[in-house]
């Protein structure tokens, strides 16, 4: 059984090898002069306090361009944006082209009714080829994500001591981040094979159940962020907005919008939420009164996103003195790991009660 | 000796429709059995039932004492040819032997090798590129070369040509001889039959209609004819297949254990295919008492 697995997925695995030989290529062609950033910027080797301001510095000039001569747009954000993309949608294509298949072509072309009367039981036939591909796909997504976690490292720091610029803004929690990052691929890629396995043995036919594959994946990319910040008890906290580092901006509905970018005392924590109270702990959602000549012109009209006030200080600082504070819901910094951890554990769950799914019909419906 | 398959009361029904009801049969070992029938009479429904690829839906189905495809043993009992020979297109020849010995334990790599060479099949060419005559015979190889004890073939010969069917059938029977292997082969061409097969079925309309060794059939059966009679008249142990009259002579062909003593008929020996279509256009004529009924309810 492992030999005709091997020998039906050989193409697919030489794809595989080579997609991923290729993508450390290009990372491990575009490192040293990331490296060089790193270091001539001065954050590759500062101590202490000084290294929030230099990791600003080597954001900047990476979003600059710095350190390629003659490339006006800067290639590190595009290979950054670039590497995330291929390991977010590497379990999709997985699932289309390893998983939707395996099941589906041999049905098409009735090869099944070969390979089952064999001396080998379907469930034996599944159970080979589903552990066989499923760790290549998880070991070969994985393998993207760890070649672009090792490329990225420099950037992964400077975001996380607060550099920000361009695309280079996302924490390790950030929606593109995290599931790119860790564990998390793992996950992935198991849920995409096995979502594409069960649609094919569901549908019948290879095509749609390729189609099938990536709007579930799609869906379900796009809903777990939104699940993501609850599979932990998050914390909270009220603070003042100067501790906080509160942007203050108006938008139409509520009027007053406090976007924090700290937790005292929590450094690197993911800010799911942050909203004004008062002294009572209650909600706010417009300016006091006192505090709206202070609005600065054409702050007000600003309708839809939010308009971030750099200047305002005044206006801040009058909402601070009547009292109104920012109150937080966040995921400490520790919770990192214990989240990668749901989140895969979620995913390969999915992938487990898929594939089990899968031996119960086979079984059953027989052909 | 044990049955090669025996049924009871099995049926297999799709939504409303039974492909195969109320089927019972015991096939002894030993025999090449032709299941002959119309196109959507349950044959591949009876096949694949016996290889495991469907589940019953009424009744019950014994492979060489076991139920079909339960395990990896049962499996290596029976060998299958499925109908049109489906192979991997994108393999080999080659790779298809391996994949019949890395999958099954009794594989006999000297008798599928030497079958390959002797059909003059390349090694190397791949499945896709062969010839309808070419597939059917590498797929048999596959099917023959796992030593089953019961070789099950669902109509093998039934896309090739005329050159190609014989040379699949005489290859089949040589198989057979050499091997001690019963064999059920489907086909809705009794002539495809007529030459291989010492035990028949005939299915139609999703049940059975005669089921027994070819020498007792025809034994048991004769063309009578005569002068025009009421078949109704003939003595008890006479049943009556098919009947046909013309103004002066009727032909009857009867089942009977015993000879046929009235001096009126003029008696001969049928062929099995005309047996065969007989019991055939048996089942497709409505039985009498039934439509009296129907049109009892109408009134």
């Amino acid at each position: 059984m492992i030999w005709l697995t091997w020998r039906q997925f050989r193409a697919q695995a030489i794809t595989a090898a080579a997609a991923l030989a290729a993508f450390a290529i290009v990372l491990a062609a575009a490192e040293p002069g990331l490296s060089g950033v790193y270091h001539s910027s001065g954050f590759a080797s500062c101590h202490g306090a000084a290294c929030t301001g230099l990791a600003s510095t080597f954001i900047n000039e990476l979003a600059s361009g710095a350190g390629i001569a003659g490339v006006p747009e800067t290639p590190y954000m595009i290979l950054y944006f670039l590497s995330v993309v291929v390991i977010l949608i590497a379990p999709a294509i997985i699932g289309i082209f390893w998983g939707a298949p395996l099941i589906a072509r041999e049905l098409e072309a009735g090869t099944f009714r070969l390979t089952w009367n064999q001396s080998v039981t379907r469930t034996r036939w599944l159970a080979v080829k589903l552990a066989l591909i499923g760790v290549a796909a998880m070991a070969v997504t994985e393998a993207f994500s760890l070649l672009q976690a090792w490329w990225a490292a420099p950037i992964g720091r400077a975001v996380g001591l607060g550099g920000s610029g361009s695309i280079f803004s996302e924490t390790r929690f950030g929606v593109f981040v995290f599931p790119t990052h860790g564990i998390t691929p793992i996950g992935y890629a198991a849920f995409g094979f096995a979502l594409g396995v069960t649609a094919g043995l569901l549908v019948r036919r290879a095509i749609p159940a390729m189609a099938i594959t990536l709007a579930i994946f799609a869906a379900a990319q796009f809903i777990t962020p939104l699940i993501r910040p609850n599979l932990l008890p998050t914390s909270q906290t009220v603070a003042t907005i100067a501790a906080t580092g509160a942007n203050i901006s108006l938008t139409a509905s509520p009027r007053l919008v406090l976007t924090a970018t700290t937790v005292p005392g929590r450094p690197g924590a993911w800010i799911i939420s942050s909203d004004g109270v008062n002294a009572a702990g209650q909600p706010v959602s417009s300016v006091p009164a006192a505090c709206e000549r202070l609005i600065p012109q054409g702050f007000v009209s600003h309708r839809g996103p939010a308009t971030s006030a750099p200047g305002p200080h005044a206006l801040s600082n009058c909402v601070a003195g009547h009292g109104i504070r920012v109150a937080e819901s966040y995921q400490p910094a520790s919770h990192y790991w214990p989240l990668q951890w749901s989140e895969t554990g979620m995913f390969l769950a999915l992938a487990l009660a898929l594939a089990g799914y899968c031996f119960w019909r086979l079984n059953r419906r027989r052909t | 000796m044990t049955a090669v398959i025996q049924t009871e009361e099995l049926g297999k029904r799709y939504r409303t429709r039974w492909a195969l009801a109320g089927c019972t049969l015991s096939i002894p070992a030993g025999h090449v059995v032709g299941l002959v029938g119309p196109n959507g009479a349950g044959k591949t429904t009876l096949i694949n039932l016996a290889t495991g690829m469907l589940a019953p839906s009424a009744g019950t189905i014994e492979v060489l004492g076991g139920r079909p495809a339960a395990g990896p043993a049962q499996l290596a009992r029976v060998g299958y040819l499925a109908q049109d020979a489906p192979l991997y297109a994108g393999l080999p020849v080659a790779d298809h032997l391996r994949l019949g010995a890395h999958l099954n334990p009794g594989w006999d790599a000297e008798l599928a090798r030497s079958r390959v060479e002797r059909l003059g099949l390349d090694p190397g060419q791949k499945a896709g590129t062969l010839s309808g005559g070419q597939r059917a015979q590498l797929a048999l190889t596959l099917a023959v070369a796992k030593r089953p004890e019961l070789l099950i073939l669902d109509e093998p010969v039934a896309s090739l040509d005329p050159l190609a069917r014989r040379e699949f059938l005489q290859d089949l029977m040589e198989s057979v001889a050499e091997q001690e292997v019963s064999v059920v082969l489907s086909s809705h061409l009794i002539s495809d039959l007529e030459r291989a097969c010492d035990y028949v079925i005939v299915l139609a309309d999703s049940r059975v209609r005669l089921a027994g060794p070819v020498d007792d059939l025809l034994a048991t059966h004769h063309l009578l004819s005569g002068p025009r009679r009421d078949p109704a008249s003939l003595p008890d142990t006479m049943q009556v297949i098919s009947a046909s009259h013309t103004d002066v002579q009727t032909t009857l062909l009867v089942r009977t254990s015993g000879p046929v003593l009235d001096p009126a008929w003029a008696v001969s020996e049928v062929g099995l295919e005309d047996l065969v279509l007989a019991y055939m256009k048996q089942a497709a004529r409505p039985a009498p008492r039934k439509s009296h009924r129907r049109l009892e309810v109408q009134k």
